[in-house]
């Protein structure tokens, strides 16, 4: 039962997380549904399957190290696609831009 | 300081940074400890891709692991703050310190999901790129408050600018409620510094 409830969140953060890319108006803010979305909806898939999955215990145990490396790596590409894109002169549609009054 | 002359402004410069800089070099684990850290976290990370218990699996990954332990001890444990003795640090840091950061960040990710699902669907959105300081110094401590801060909800880490007083980062906010440095980094940070600052410094 609980492992239903985990795969239903995962799939339905995957679900908001494309509306969103598909909504928001520019990049910076897709990457918010991008990011914060797949990671929490990939969380949530690996962990159901991880209780769901009829296996011994040290095979669930590499499960939840790639739940870790899930959780580590996508904030960093995350960062790195905003700051390439800030680099290459993509404007962000913004109120105010502090990075732009410091690197002018 | 309006009246401090040039050469005596500079000299406090250079004397700040011999003292950060010895501070640093105080604070670092003996070698040992190092070495030893990273074997330890290296078998378990071994013992659990490779699945197997045998007495000749451990034969096989005991050494392998000590080896790149012992090239690679300066890249992991290099900025953790010397306070304990090692069995005392390693059983608090498994049983106390990981287990209450990885609750914190699951309940923050589950918040900031349900955040962006909501902006999505209402398409309220007012977004801007703030400035925040931290305290930390330590390049695996702003990464890892930059990815928790990514993680939290509606923002997100852009740039880090290291400067002598503190490390700044410009954090695009989706929702910007204040543009005070101290309030935004109070509402930005939340505890998560205060959980770095007691192991990294």
């Amino acid at each position: 039962m609980l492992e239903i409830i985990f795969l239903l969140f995962g799939y339905s953060m995957m679900f908001f997380g494309a509306l969103g890319v598909i909504r928001f108006p520019d990049v910076y803010t897709r990457l918010h549904a991008a990011t914060k979305c797949d990671t929490g909806g990939a969380m949530g898939i690996v962990f159901g399957l991880a209780l769901m999955a009829d296996a011994p215990i040290i095979v669930k145990a590499k499960l939840l190290i790639l739940l870790m490396f899930i959780a580590m790596i996508n904030p960093m590409i995350s960062h790195a696609i905003a700051k390439g894109a800030y680099r290459y002169g993509v404007k962000p549609k913004v109120e105010v831009d502090m990075y732009a009054w410091d690197n002018p | 300081m309006t009246r401090v002359p040039l050469y005596l402004r500079s000299r406090i410069e250079e004397v700040r940074k011999r003292f950060t800089y010895e501070l640093y070099e105080s604070q670092k684990l003996p070698d040992w400890e190092r070495f030893a850290i990273t074997w330890i976290v290296l078998m378990v990370f071994w013992l659990i891709i490779t699945s197997d218990l045998t007495l000749q699996g451990l034969a096989l990954g005991l050494p392998a692991t000590g080896i790149v332990a012992y090239f690679m001890r300066d890249f992991l444990t290099d900025d953790i703050r010397h306070s304990k003795h090692l069995v005392g640090k390693l059983l608090y840091f498994a049983l106390l310190y990981l287990p209450q950061y990885f609750i914190i960040m699951a309940f923050r990710l589950l918040e900031s999901n349900i955040k962006v699902a909501k902006h999505a669907l209402l398409g309220d959105i007012r977004p801007g790129i703030v400035k925040i300081k931290t305290d930390l110094h330590s390049d695996t401590g702003v990464t890892i408050l930059a990815n928790s801060i990514t993680l939290t909800p509606g923002t997100l880490t852009l740039d880090v600018v290291k400067k002598l007083d503190g490390t700044y980062l410009y954090v695009h906010w989706i929702d910007v409620q204040t543009l005070n440095p101290d309030k935004a980094g109070e509402i930005i940070k939340g505890d998560v510094e205060e959980w770095l600052k007691k192991v990294f410094w």
